[in-house]
């Protein structure tokens, strides 16, 4: 798959990328504060990659010959950051399928469009320069929130040479919303499900028709998900094929996850309670009063993808049921943390009518730079930026920290990180220097 | 869109700059009595003044002054400067390593009012309509706008209407609704720009259209007042039209227009309106202003412009306006729009602007002095200057990193807020 293509690719890149000369296949950079999140910091650090992986990371470590040096002194190095939840690349109308309330079926990688405006941009190379210039290098998209059940999210990297280059996992989660969100979608219809009532009780209908048709043996047994090839292979009651279920099975079987969108604690209670029913993976996203339900979270292992710290003033008429948000407060990842819950941040980014592309993720490290202010120590911050999403994405096997065998992506930050100042200042992507910010 | 429709206000002014110095008389005639009229502060006169010592000081009207002192008593400060010596029946409190900015305002929010209560839709043009009639002090929005270091804000009506009604300018912090009141006439809002398409007008023509004949209607509506006044108030008097009235205020000086505009097109033909009509106008969100920057310049109209902190996401060219505007000599302020962004994040705007290029010091003024000027206000509030309300913000760190916490707020001399007893 990268093969001949890719190195075409590349050849085209060299000329554009400024100041980069070749392409090198290795390269170390030098002399920076090295933060591998996995470890701890390493002043003067060195951090060589080499065919798109890292290979060597530490205070002295033996440069390749024939690899490109980078200096980086005075600068700071942090593996690429993901944001764990984003609307990025999805047009509005595409976010929402609202006429069905559950369409496990439906794939968010069938709606991503990373490459620009409508109608403009340059050809070739995929980069999303508003995300790469903030650092972030990857990313879950997800459907949208409108509906109860919208479908299947994917794990993207935020540059590659080809569109298939990008993609990390996929399908990587099934995208569920609680609360006043749905329900009011569907109130302004005039049609069920118009109450949180009738969203749990749809959705659990839908998981008890899956689990059913899971028993019955219907359909490919486990397998790759999404691969369209292995149909054949069905279990011995295997019928006519059933992409929702199928998705569904992939959810009751544990191969993906549950992110279940719930804000208010009686929300995130109803998420808890169907996925022991169900027996699935589940992962809290937006947790706005999370912080009151802390310690059962941390007892029962469930990570929370957090919602923008400075989301407490969001407008009502954003919020269709302001009593979602009952329990809003900006210490929430502070408290979280120290309870031992497994946070994640996260920019929900989406298109804001005209006015943008849903890149808000680029500001996903001022964001979290809140939860500095009111307490949480650094490290723990900037693992939530990394390590913490890779591992609820399933994707630190490759993404997440600087480590041995794992994807180069490495970003060089002009500064603190933290700072509302700070640009990335080189962002490598599977190695290669896929941003660059001249000061 | 939710964007397009909830904030649109308009502030009419005339275009000072570009203006000769009666035009400016007259504005000052204006704000004075305001600033009069507003009962001066909750007086729970200080017995004795007070005197912040030993924190790096911004003061938005000059260089930081670092480790520096401000005394202030009765809600004004009273000296300020790094060789100070506190008087010496003052209650001292030593701030050494703390940073100290001016209270910040906020040009452009809907804070005080039920979100219900901003947008009288049916009416399409409802320049009669005033913010003061649905105002609570008890509102949870005023508190996170003094925890934010926000103390003064040009709130209004919404942007759902072509004119949505009058703003005020206001304390975050104090006494009554009444109390608060910086100046009464904070600027009539006109939201430019496509409507809902249930009622026209819908297109931004009929909008500007429609526009243009409500300012002739009231600059008819006044002949006829006039002829009446000058015939020695023969017969019955013309019946009074409240927001022809509102119009007829905006002609004569005596208010300004706010617009809510995002798209160049529009910019350019709400000045256009001012220029016809001779009234003093700024232009809020400005979301396309960095594409005509210089004839917003040549017009000398204020901008008071986004980001709205990382709430919107936005292209460069538009997170870089205060930038653009700086450069063109356009005076610029950044807004929260709360409840869209909570007024506590004016200082993430601040360092946004600084992230896409501004300087510092522009950026403290785009969240102090600028909006405190663009609103007509500057000579109560603004920057930390002898004989100025002390509206004083306590910081833990960096003005401008929203790591920084706010950790003591003054209004009008008083602490609104103090962090310290808090919880976690």
């Amino acid at each position: 798959m990268i093969g001949a293509a890719r190195g075409a690719v590349l050849g085209a890149v060299a000329i554009c990328v400024a100041g980069a000369a070749v392409q090198a296949q290795t390269v170390a950079l030098t002399g920076g504060l090295v933060l591998p999140i996995s470890s701890g910091p390493i002043e003067g650090g060195t951090v060589v990659m080499v065919d798109g992986r890292i290979a060597a990371v530490g205070a002295d470590v033996a440069i390749p010959a024939g690899a490109e040096v980078v200096d980086v002194t005075g600068r700071v190095v942090l593996p690429g950051i993901i944001d764990a939840m984003s609307y990025y690349g999805v047009a509005g109308e595409d976010m929402n399928e609202v006429p069905n309330p559950l369409t496990p079926e439906l794939r968010i990688i069938e709606a991503f469009a990373p490459f620009g405006t409508f109608g403009s941009g340059d050809a070739g190379e995929i980069r999303v320069r508003e995300l790469l210039q903030g650092g972030v290098t990857a990313m879950y998209v997800g459907p949208g929130d409108a509906t109860v059940l919208g479908g299947q999210g994917a794990v993207v990297k935020t540059a590659g040479a080809r569109f298939g280059d990008l993609i990390v996992r996929e399908p990587a989660a099934i995208d569920i919303t609680l609360g006043g969100r749905p329900a009011s979608t569907y109130r302004d219809m005039s049609r069920s499900p118009s109450t949180r009532m009738a969203v749990v009780s749809q959705l659990r209908e839908l998981l008890v028709r899956a689990r059913e048709w899971v028993e019955s043996g219907a359909g490919p047994q486990g397998g790759d998900a999404g691969d369209e090839g292995e149909a054949g292979a069905g279990g011995e009651n295997a019928g006519p094929r059933n992409l929702g279920m199928e998705a569904m099975a992939r959810l009751l079987r544990g191969e993906v996850p549950a992110r279940v969108q719930a804000n208010a604690t009686r929300d995130i209670r109803v998420a808890i309670e169907l996925a022991e029913e169900f027996g699935f993976e589940l992962v809290i996203d937006g947790g706005a009063g999370a912080h009151q339900m802390r310690d059962e979270l941390a007892d029962r292992g469930i990570p929370v993808v957090l919602g923008p710290l400075s989301h407490p003033y969001i407008s009502g008429e954003e919020i269709p049921d302001p009593g979602d948000y009952g329990g809003v407060d900006e210490r929430n990842a502070v408290w979280l943390n120290e309870a031992g819950v497994h946070i994640s941040f996260a920019s929900f980014s989406r298109s804001f009518g005209t006015f943008g592309a849903g890149v808000a993720g680029q500001w996903l490290l001022i964001d979290a730079s809140i939860a500095l202010g009111h307490g949480m120590n650094r490290a723990d911050v900037l693992r939530a930026l990394t390590l913490s999403p890779a591992e609820v994405l399933g994707v630190s096997d490759r993404l997440g920290s600087l480590e041995v065998g794992k994807d180069a992506d490495v970003v060089v930050f002009d500064g603190d990180p933290l700072s509302i100042r700070t640009w990335a200042s080189r962002v490598y992507v599977g190695g290669r220097l896929v941003h660059e910010r001249q000061d | 869109m939710r964007f397009t429709r909830r904030k649109v206000k308009l502030t009419l002014r005339k275009p000072r700059r570009a203006r000769s110095g009666p035009a400016i008389a007259a504005i000052a005639a204006i704000v004075a009595p305001a600033a009069i009229a507003a009962p001066a502060a909750p007086v729970t006169a200080q017995a004795a003044p007070v005197a912040l010592v030993g924190a790096r000081i911004h003061t938005a009207a000059g260089p930081a002054i670092e480790a520096g002192t401000i005394v202030f008593q009765d809600g004004v400060i009273t000296a300020l400067g790094a060789d100070i010596s506190p008087p010496g029946d003052a209650d001292v409190v030593d701030l050494s390593g703390m940073v100290i900015m001016p209270g910040m305002l906020d040009n452009h929010s809907h804070i005080g009012a039920d979100s219900r209560d901003l947008n009288e839709f049916p009416t399409r043009f409802g320049p009669q309509h005033r913010i003061r009639d649905v105002l609570s002090p008890d509102d949870d929005f005023w508190k996170g706008a003094v925890k934010g270091g926000v103390t003064t804000v040009v709130t209004g009506p919404g942007s759902g209407e072509v004119s949505s009604g009058q703003a005020i300018v206001i304390k975050t912090w104090g006494g009554s609704i009444d109390d608060r009141i910086v100046k009464e006439r904070g600027g009539l809002k006109i939201a430019m720009g496509r409507k809902r398409p249930d009622q026209s007008p819908t297109t931004s023509m009929a909008v500007t259209a429609l526009l243009r004949a409500k300012f002739i209607e009231a600059q008819e509506y006044q002949a006829k007042r006039d002829a009446w006044e000058e015939g020695g108030r023969e017969g019955p008097a013309p019946p009074r039209d409240l927001g022809m009235e509102a119009l007829v205020r905006v002609l004569n000086g005596e208010d300004r227009i706010r617009s809510h505009v995002h798209s160049a097109h529009d910019i350019l033909s709400i000045i256009r309106l001012s220029q016809e009509f001779d009234f003093h106008l700024t232009i809020h969100h400005s979301t396309e202003a960095y594409k005509v920057a210089d004839d917003i310049a040549a017009a000398g109209i204020d901008v008071v412009g986004l980001p709205l902190f990382t709430r919107v996401a936005l292209s460069d060219e538009v997170m870089a306006t205060g930038t653009v505007m700086n450069e063109k000599g356009v005076r610029f302020a950044f807004h929260t729009d709360d409840p869209v962004v909570g007024s506590k994040w004016q200082r993430g705007n601040a360092g946004l602007g600084i992230r896409y290029g501004m300087t510092e010091q522009d950026a403290l003024e785009a969240v102090t002095i600028n909006p405190a000027a663009i609103a007509g206000v500057e000579a109560r509030v603004g920057s930390l200057e002898p004989g100025k309300d002390a509206d004083i913000v306590v910081l833990s760190g960096t003005w401008y990193e929203v790591s920084s916490l706010v950790t003591r707020v003054y209004v009008d001399g008083q602490l609104a807020y103090d962090r310290e007893g808090e919880g976690p």
